[in-house]
């Protein structure tokens, strides 16, 4: 790749996209370039960055409403809203452990990649939270999409298109997003010593219940000492999440122990210290282990995904643990990616997808890193794709077979 | 009155065919699968939009995906225009049909196919209404969260159309926000799935694409949506104020506190009279504005919010607060705020708005719709959803009366425009349909609705599916 | 709803009420949902807004009926559960009444539904006849499957089914029980009614006891005979304000008399029909008066033993699924009374699920629309033994025979559980 274009306005921007659309040239999008593993290799001839164009626009916290542009640094996002006791809902994982990767994550790279974390399970996903979003397309036209109201149902759903779209129909130059007051406190109970299967009984019964759990995850042996610097009780770790008044978490959590409690250990941890286990879920630490073993993220029932983990462990070797109920598996495998039993499992236990977050650069050649589609939804796919970068010039490949 | 809103002019070519058609999809189709005696065409010339009427060519009403995709097909090989029905509750005219269009009616798809309490998901047909989801797993301690006022009536099918909201989306989201999955009948008669009971997309989120695209993308034949576990407890309390601009202030006020009740519902005056005529849920009348706020969890927690929520009140000079007492007396209260547009129907014939502001700019754009519909010599009545300034001006006229109605439209227009203008947008949760598809370009420049055509198109290049709708007709891209 | 009636047409005081009617729909579609046709069949024009626009369309026009027209009126059950649903107060009874009437007036039926209609208004209202027919019907019974495989004739499959196995002997002499002496807390009419006595002559005999115990007297005027309804739901008008008419004076008689305190009717379905008189006769300047004012005294037994506050039993250990009939929910808007005795007199009460839809009985529509009327019969037996009874209360005539029908646990009326409770026998259908 020769050129790095960081456009410093959405109009500079869309002038460097149509000189592209017009030479044919290929552009590789990425924000601050913590999640350019992410899919297939992309193979373009110059790289399109959005760091460039920086900085919060609109900010009013009673509205509960942020408007940044796309190549924002997370942390300041995060930070602003810290100061005005809110936050993002969804939980952006920070990707740069498990990848290996270094650089400034950004609010258009979040959205883009649709990236969302444990609260994901109760609060939505990061496409969830995002309310409008100003873009350019493969044409070079600025086009602007949603709004910055929370309810807004005029014309079709861009904004959601666009969200996880991972930089191959737009490029994002703004987004507005929506967020929510940060919890007063919180805590964590951790069931101690479960199974996968009895772990995702558990977890689904405490979402059947009206504590509002806000997140769900399971633990097993093989990754706990990986947890709070291997401070979690003995066992695997069932571990939920309570956040809200202070006047309601306590209670909620003695509802929990107390029905739990009858049939394992049951422990807490409150504040930081729940904080602090439930951002390296996010961050995925046990395998945040600078090698490019590959790991795949799973989302699938929370019903199936231990199913699928048991399934594989007869034929491959494979370490996991889950969140989001037992529906996403986060799951390393010692050698192979073994693509085709891991999708073949999933198809089996009732659908889902899984793609490839990691892996050695050869393997990303020749394993799809996208759950490959049914011939008329990747038709379909195509189309869409044809309507917004109709010369194909935004991150050829990272999507393969879209 | 007279129409100020076209419709595509009608193929003449299908018209010329219609006994074919007729004769050739009640094959396709089970006995009184297929509507067509001209009389019985009738009560399907519009939804709950009744400004606006069309006959449709034939009604057809299937009862299984295959009989969906099989009627498709063949309006897709012929040319002959579609137009979806689910319950026909539309406010927008998002059920209106045309001339030439065979209409699609959901009703017939009415099974709850799978309730999976594990991973708190229902799967239902696209004709199950709204309340029938959630009235399915109450027994098993759940309940679906969008609640839209019509949620008695209205199909999972339409709401997915219009990505519908309701009262207690402030908390628990729209339509989108809720839906994990769904058959997807495309114009060719193609049948895909979109989701299931995981979370995200594979690829492009096609299902957030189909979510409230009216009718144009396709026709949702089933739905996998997320149940929720019923709150321990839930408490609607009625704050009564002086004046709008005192209630929506403290609005604002609670928002920006960083409390989020679970609804927070609106109504001035009139509103309050009219609802309070049907539902006798004992709204204060002595109030110029009425403040319905939600709160859900244990008993203390509840407490705990309220009295946050009382302090602001009192700021904001509240007049009364009356905490309701009982079940019954919680379901009275919500059965007149959610029967509000119906209601009105004992005064007057009405026309329902519902453009979302900031919430900054609540109060402002209550009065200017207030100046605006008394400028016509109109009366309005207010009731949305306050929480996320989602307003439902009723501007109410005599449609016996053509000048009154084509005044009460160009006050819709102008108000619509004026929730634009405020920063926010011409609908909420009702959706484009008819109504709003000429202002369209009011909210959105040439290249924004030229792009949303564009992806449109991809999934129907020859403007089959409800196509008088949503988008101007001005500047459409060809096949 | 916009409306288009000339002025012309606008002086027929009966288009005037419909035409003011129909203004007040929004529609909302609101009622669909409820609405026990529209839910099984699915189809807009078998629910109430699909036939308001077509009543609509066809007064508009000052069409005669046609088929299609009165195919989805005579779909309609005039349950009157869009009524209790409807935010905007739309009177769909009285729009649905001028439309059957319009259909009688307008249209010919094909001649087996016109012979049908014809020998049911003919034998139903007269209890004789009916008896007499219901001994023919049990020779008939056999008969039942062949009619049934000819849909024209499915009516007389249907009611060949319905014709009870066992016809309880005739109703006790009717001058029945005075009150306790020395106790007199008021004095009331008692509707003989047509069917009902014939059918169940005990429910009567048991609302008789149950009030003399506690101290009314009953009284059951000359002259006084079926309350019309069966032939006003066929839109046969001239005859069932014949049948007002009679009433009426029987009544009237009794009113400027001794006096009465009350109508009371033990069928809901009569008694909607009986508080509408002051409706029906309106424009009869020699009635209306009198109509009104006997419709005024009308109540439904439940309604007045709601009055006279019972004493409280103590718990028995009997689980009551209550049915409110259409008419006593929906006609009459009477729905906590019956539930309130039931509890008081010791019965624990149960809602089943869907109370609101029709059993399927509906007067006559379970003759004339069998496959309509059986799916909502099972639906309506499959959610009351849901709630696991011992026995089904309810407080119409229609819904007790077409619920028999559909399941083994006994059937009874509101008044036989609360006679019983209050001292009387215990009802024979009850297992020992």
């Amino acid at each position: 790749m020769s050129a790095i274009l960081v456009p410093v306005c959405e109009e500079e921007a869309a002038g460097m996209i149509r000189a592209a659309a017009a030479a044919g040239r290929r552009l590789a999008i990425s924000g601050g370039n913590t999640r350019s593993g992410f899919g297939s290799p992309v193979s373009a001839d110059a790289v399109l960055r959005s760091a460039g164009m920086s900085g919060i626009v609109a900010y009013d916290p009673a509205e509960m409403v942020m408007t940044a542009r796309a190549g924002t640094p997370l942390a300041e996002i995060e930070e602003t809203l810290l100061d005005n006791g809110q936050m993002l809902s969804f939980d952006p994982i920070d990707h740069r452990a498990i990848m290996g990767t270094d650089g400034e994550p950004t609010i258009g790279g979040v959205f883009a990649t649709n990236a969302s974390g444990p609260r994901r399970l109760s609060a939505g996903a990061a496409r969830d939270s995002l309310l409008g979003i100003r873009f350019v397309n493969g044409r070079g036209e600025v086009i602007r999409a949603g709004g910055r109201v929370m309810k807004n149902v005029t014309g079709l759903d861009l904004v959601k298109l666009l969200a996880g779209s991972h930089g191959t129909l737009g490029f994002l130059t703004e987004v507005t997003f929506r967020v929510l007051p940060r919890p007063k406190t919180e805590q964590t109970i951790i069931v101690s010593g479960l199974d996968d299967e009895a772990a995702a009984r558990v977890m689904a019964a405490a979402m059947g219940l009206s504590v509002e759990v806000s997140a769900a995850a399971h633990l097993p042996e093989s990754v706990r000492g990986r947890f709070l610097g291997g401070h979690l009780p003995e066992g695997a770790a069932t571990v939920l999440r309570l956040e809200g008044l202070a006047a309601s978490v306590p209670v909620r959590a003695a509802r929990l122990r107390e029905l739990f409690g009858r049939h394992a250990p049951v422990s807490a941890n409150e504040n930081e210290a729940s904080a602090h286990l439930w951002r390296q879920i996010r961050d995925v630490a046990p395998y945040a282990d600078s090698t490019s073993r590959p790991v795949w993220r799973v989302s699938v029932a929370p019903s199936a995904g231990f199913q699928v983990v048991a399934a594989l462990r007869l034929e491959a070797g494979i370490d996991a643990f889950y969140d989001w109920q037992g529906g996403l598996v986060w799951m390393r495998m010692e050698a192979d990616p073994e693509p085709d039993l891991l999708r073949r499992a999933i198809a089996h236990f009732g659908g889902g997808h899984a793609t490839l977050m990691r892996a050695s650069a050869q393997m990303r050649t020749t394993v799809p890193a996208f759950e490959p589609l049914s011939p008329a939804v990747a038709a379909l796919s195509a189309r869409v794709k044809q309507q917004l970068d109709p010369a194909g010039i935004f991150n050829p490949g990272k999507m393969a077979g879209l | 009155m007279s129409e100020t809103i076209a419709f595509l002019k009608p193929r003449a070519d299908v018209l010329a065919r219609r006994s074919t058609i007729i004769a050739d999809l009640a094959d396709l189709l089970p006995p009184e699968g297929l509507v067509h005696e001209p009389r019985e065409l009738v009560p399907f010339e519009t939804d709950a939009f009744v400004s606006y009427r069309r006959l449709p060519l034939a009604v057809a009403l299937p009862t299984s995906t295959a009989e969906v995709a099989a009627v498709l097909r063949y309006c897709h090989r012929y040319g002959i225009p579609v137009v979806p029905r689910g319950a026909g509750t539309s406010l927008c005219g998002g059920a209106i049909p045309q001339e030439d269009a065979v209409v699609i009616g959901l009703s017939r798809l009415s099974r709850i196919l799978e309730i999976d309490p594990f991973n708190r998901t229902a799967t239902v047909q696209a004709g199950v209404t709204n309340l029938a989801i959630s009235d399915a797993v109450s027994p098993e301690g759940f309940f679906y969260a969008p609640d839209p006022s019509s949620q008695l009536a209205c199909t999972i099918g339409g709401n997915i159309g219009m990505n519908s909201g309701g009262a207690h989306c402030l908390k628990y989201g729209v339509t989108t926000n809720n839906l994990l999955g769904v058959t997807l009948v495309l114009v060719d008669g193609t049948v895909i799935e979109l989701g299931g009971k995981h979370l995200d997309a594979a690829g492009y989120d096609l299902l957030g694409l189909v979510c409230g695209s009216e009718g144009q993308l396709g026709i949702v034949t089933e739905a996998t949506v997320r149940i929720l576990a019923k709150p321990e407890g839930a408490r609607p309390v009625l704050f009564g104020f002086e004046t709008s601009e005192e209630a929506g202030a403290c609005v604002a006020d609670v928002i920006g506190s960083g409390i989020i009740p679970v609804a927070i519902e609106f109504m001035d005056k009139p509103a309050i009279e009219i609802c309070e005529a049907f539902a006798k849920a004992g709204y204060p009348l002595d109030v110029g504005a009425l403040l319905i706020v939600e709160v859900e969890g244990s008993e203390a927690e509840m407490d705990a919010m309220l009295s946050l929520i009382v302090e602001i009140a009192r700021r904001h000079g509240v007049r009364t607060v009356r905490e309701c007492q009982s079940a019954t007396e919680a379901a009275l209260i919500w059965k007149g705020r959610k029967s509000a547009f119906g209601a009105t129907g004992r005064i007057a014939d009405y026309i329902c708005m519902d453009g979302t502001v900031p919430l900054s700019q609540l109060s402002h754009v209550l009065k200017r719709t207030g100046e605006i519909v008394a400028g016509f010599g109109l009366r309005v009545a207010n009731v949305f959803h306050a929480g996320d300034g989602n307003m439902h001006p009723l501007i109410l006229f005599n449609a016996n009366d053509p000048v009154e109605a084509a005044k009460a439209e160009t006050a819709g227009n102008e108000i619509l425009k004026l929730c634009v203008d405020a920063g926010g947008c011409l609908t909420g949760e009702h959706g484009v349909g008819i109504e709003k598809r000429d202002l369209m370009r009011h909210q959105y420049s040439e290249a924004d609705l030229a792009q949303q055509m564009a992806v449109r198109a991809a999934f129907d290049p020859q403007w089959l599916m409800n196509p008088s709708k949503v988008f101007p007709l001005e500047g459409r891209p060809a096949a | 709803m916009q409306t288009s009636f000339t002025a012309e047409q606008l002086v027929d005081p009966q288009v005037a009420e419909s035409e003011k009617i129909l203004r007040r729909c929004v529609h909302c579609g609101f009622c669909t949902a409820t609405c026990p046709t529209y839910v099984t069949l699915g189809n807009e024009l078998d629910s109430p807004r699909g036939r308001i626009y077509l009543i609509k369309d066809m007064l508009e026009n000052g069409r005669p009926a046609d088929a299609e027209v009165v195919k989805h009126i005579d779909r309609c059950l005039s349950c009157l559960s869009c009524t209790t649903t409807c935010p905007s107060g739309v009177d769909y009874m009285h729009l649905v009444d001028h439309a059957r009437v319009h259909i009688e007036k307008t249209y010919t039926r094909p001649p087996l539904d016109r012979f049908t209609r014809a020998l049911l208004a003919a034998i139903l209202p007269y209890p004789a006849r009916f008896r007499a027919a219901l001994r023919l019907a049990g020779l008939a019974r056999p008969l039942a499957p062949v009619f049934a495989r000819v849909k024209a004739l499915s009516p007389f499959a249907a009611m060949l089914q319905l014709a009870p196995k066992a016809l309880p002997s005739a109703s006790p002499a009717s001058s029945g029980l005075l009150a306790e002496p020395g106790l007199r807390r008021g004095r009331v009419a008692l509707l003989e009614g047509c069917a009902q006595p014939v059918l169940d002559p005990g429910i009567n005999a048991a609302t008789r006891r149950l009030l003399a115990r506690f101290g009314v007297a009953v009284v059951s005027p000359k002259g006084e005979g079926c309350c019309g309804a069966l032939v006003h739901h066929m839109g046969r008008e001239a005859d069932a304000l014949d049948f007002a008419r009679r009433n009426v004076d029987a009544w009237m008689a009794e009113i400027e008399g001794e006096g009465i305190d009350a109508i009371l009717i033990t069928a809901s379905g009569c008694g909607t029909t009986i508080k509408d008189y002051g409706h029906m006769l309106r424009l009869d300047p020699a009635y209306a008066q009198k109509a009104a004012r006997v419709s005024a005294l009308a109540r439904d037994v439940t309604e007045y033993l709601a009055t006279l506050d019972l004493p409280r039993l103590a718990a028995r250990g009997l689980t009551v699924a209550y049915h409110s009939a259409c008419s006593m929910q929906h006609g009459q808007k009477i729905t906590l009374q019956p539930k309130a005795l039931l509890k008081a007199a010791g019965f624990a009460v149960k809602d089943p699920a869907e109370g609101h839809l029709c059993c399927g009985s509906a007067g006559t529509y379970n003759i004339l629309q069998p496959e309509i009327s059986a799916q909502l019969k099972q639906r309506k037996v499959r959610n009351l033994e849901a709630t696991q009874p011992d026995v089904v209360a309810t407080g119409n005539i229609g819904c007790i025979t077409q619920i028999r029908t559909g399941t083994e646990i006994p059937v009874l009326h509101t008044v036989e559980l609360l006679d019983w409770a209050y001292g009387g026998p215990k009802p024979a259908r009850l297992p020992a």
